[in-house]
């Protein structure tokens, strides 16, 4: 050390504010250097001449008479209102994150993270929720229609059509229930007569929609293999209704000559329909397509083995006709 | 405002209340600190009056702001940072006025004698060490008034208040080291001061 860096710090010495290995090193110079221990010497003792202005502790009637003076100066001033105070709150809380960046950041990052991953299982739960809603109500044969999806169609609860028009009402049921008024060939009618006919709580909505359908096919109102040729096959094969079944079997008429699948139906109806006029019916559907050697078979099976001497009078009676014919 | 408080809560919970509006919990932190600071000030102006004005200052200035505390340091530095700040602006008025006392004023106005608050054990009541006790008091007095502001400060916190330089830094709102050389030099000053007046 040498008295420069001595001289600057014996001031931090006298003054008890020289770390120990700082002091040390002092110590060592002024051993060996006279100039310094006198500059040590003399800083030392202006401390102790300074020593001599005393420190004067306040009088207790002082602070008696301070504390009074505060008091009454601090009762008129108001402690600032709810809004500074909330401002202070404020300032200290941006003061905190201000201070402190890094958790900032990390708050920041946390937050985001979370808002991403709550998105995304709100999205994933969403979609699943469509999912789930729109495959039981939307089979393959009933295409669900833009504007009316029947997943929200709770039931059809009547029909009333118009007399001489093509105008119907149908009554159905959402959440709650709506009425829906249209043409027949309005798609969402239609939407709502194949409900109906699929409806077997309420056998006349039932009945008046396969019928209304039917009607729509033998007119020709865009049944082309369509969603409606197939409920009029549904329900000719499954509908416990012999009514229903003959109205079904009255709209595929058209269809007998050009759709095997119709010609299938029709003479399944033949040979296994308990009502003995839908088996009849079938049979004169049967005329367009009388060449075809199944529809023969059928035929003939018929006339020679069916039970019902009515049945198998009219399949003999039809055989004979296309043998003359032919 | 405020429920009682007890007083001897941490400091720490005291402020918090009195953040929060209580003045009992702000009078339990004013009764913790008067005295130092009221001492301080009187020790710096020389005058009972203005000690008391500093100290009424500084309170109420703590008050209105006590909100903007933010425990980033201790609530004595705090205090101390907004008292020394009243007496450094008051050391540069006296200065600007160069109004330098060397006599301390009581409340009532009138002089106050130092030498005599001291007891006389130090003189062994020898009147005539007495008496160059009392006109070393009247020079160091003098002597302390011919350093800057800041000079008499630092001087004043760390000889006369024993605080740390580190503390004084931070009261200071400065450095350290910064307060360091602030010493040395007010100590060099000194010593020409009281040579030249022997």
């Amino acid at each position: 050390m040498n008295c420069e860096v001595a001289q600057e710090i014996i001031v931090l010495a006298v003054y008890g504010e020289l770390p120990d290995d700082r002091a040390h090193q002092l110590e060592q110079h002024l051993t060996q250097c006279e100039r310094c221990r006198q500059e040590m010497e003399a800083v030392a003792g202006l401390q102790k001449a300074m020593s001599v202005l005393p420190v004067i502790e306040p009088s207790p009637s002082l602070v008696a008479r301070t504390r009074l003076r505060l008091d009454e100066a601090l009762d008129t001033m108001p402690h600032g209102g709810f809004l500074i105070r909330r401002w202070q709150s404020f300032q200290r809380g941006f003061g905190r994150m201000a201070s402190a960046p890094v958790m900032a950041a990390f708050l920041l990052l946390i937050g985001l993270g979370a808002g991403g991953w709550a998105g995304y299982r709100a999205g994933a739960h969403q979609a699943t929720a469509q999912l789930v809603a729109a495959t039981p109500a939307a089979p393959a044969s009933i295409p669900v229609m833009a504007d009316l999806d029947a997943a929200q169609i709770a039931g059809v609860s009547s029909i009333t059509l118009e007399p001489n028009t093509e105008n119907v009402e149908v009554r159905f049921s959402r959440v709650v229930p709506e009425t829906a008024f249209g043409t027949l060939d309005d798609p969402q009618i239609r939407q709502l007569l194949l409900l109906g006919a699929r409806n077997h709580d309420d056998s006349t909505v039932h009945m008046d929609s396969v019928d209304l359908l039917a009607q729509e096919c033998r007119n020709g109102h865009q049944c082309a293999g369509g969603p409606i040729r197939n409920a009029l096959m549904v329900a000719l094969r499954y509908d416990k209704n012999a009514k229903v079944r003959s109205k079904a079997l009255d709209g595929l008429e058209p269809y007998v000559a050009i759709d095997t699948r119709v010609r299938d139906a029709v003479l399944e109806a033949l040979l296994k329909d308990p009502d003995p006029e839908v088996r009849t019916q079938a049979i004169a559907l049967l005329a367009p397509v009388e060449a075809d050697s199944s529809v023969q078979d059928v035929l003939q099976t018929v006339a020679s083995q069916d039970q019902n001497p009515h049945i198998r009078n009219v399949s003999r009676q039809f055989l004979e006709q296309v043998s003359q014919i032919q | 405002m405020g429920g009682p408080v007890r007083e001897n809560l941490p400091e720490t919970d005291l402020i918090r209340e009195a953040q929060a509006g209580s003045r009992t919990a702000f009078d339990a932190l004013v009764r913790q600190y008067d005295q130092a600071v009221l001492r301080l000030a009187m020790h710096l102006t020389g005058s009972e009056q203005d000690a008391q004005d500093i100290q009424q200052e500084a309170f109420l200035k703590a008050y209105r702001y006590l909100g903007n505390f933010r425990f980033e340091c201790s609530f004595y530095t705090w205090i101390y940072r907004i008292v020394t700040n009243l007496c450094l602006d008051h050391l540069r008025r006296r200065k600007a006025r160069r109004e330098d006392q060397a006599v301390m004023i009581d409340s009532s106005g009138e002089e106050m004698d130092l030498m005599t608050n001291v007891s006389d054990d130090r003189s062994g009541a020898n009147p005539a060490r007495e008496l160059d006790r009392k006109f070393l008091g009247q020079r160091i007095l003098m002597a302390l008034d011919e350093l800057t502001p800041r000079e008499r400060m630092v001087f004043e916190l760390k000889h006369y208040q024993g605080l740390r330089l580190r503390t004084i830094g931070e009261m200071l709102h400065t450095t350290e080291e910064t307060a360091k050389n602030t010493l040395f030099r007010a100590t060099k000053k000194l010593r020409v001061k009281l040579a030249e007046l022997r």
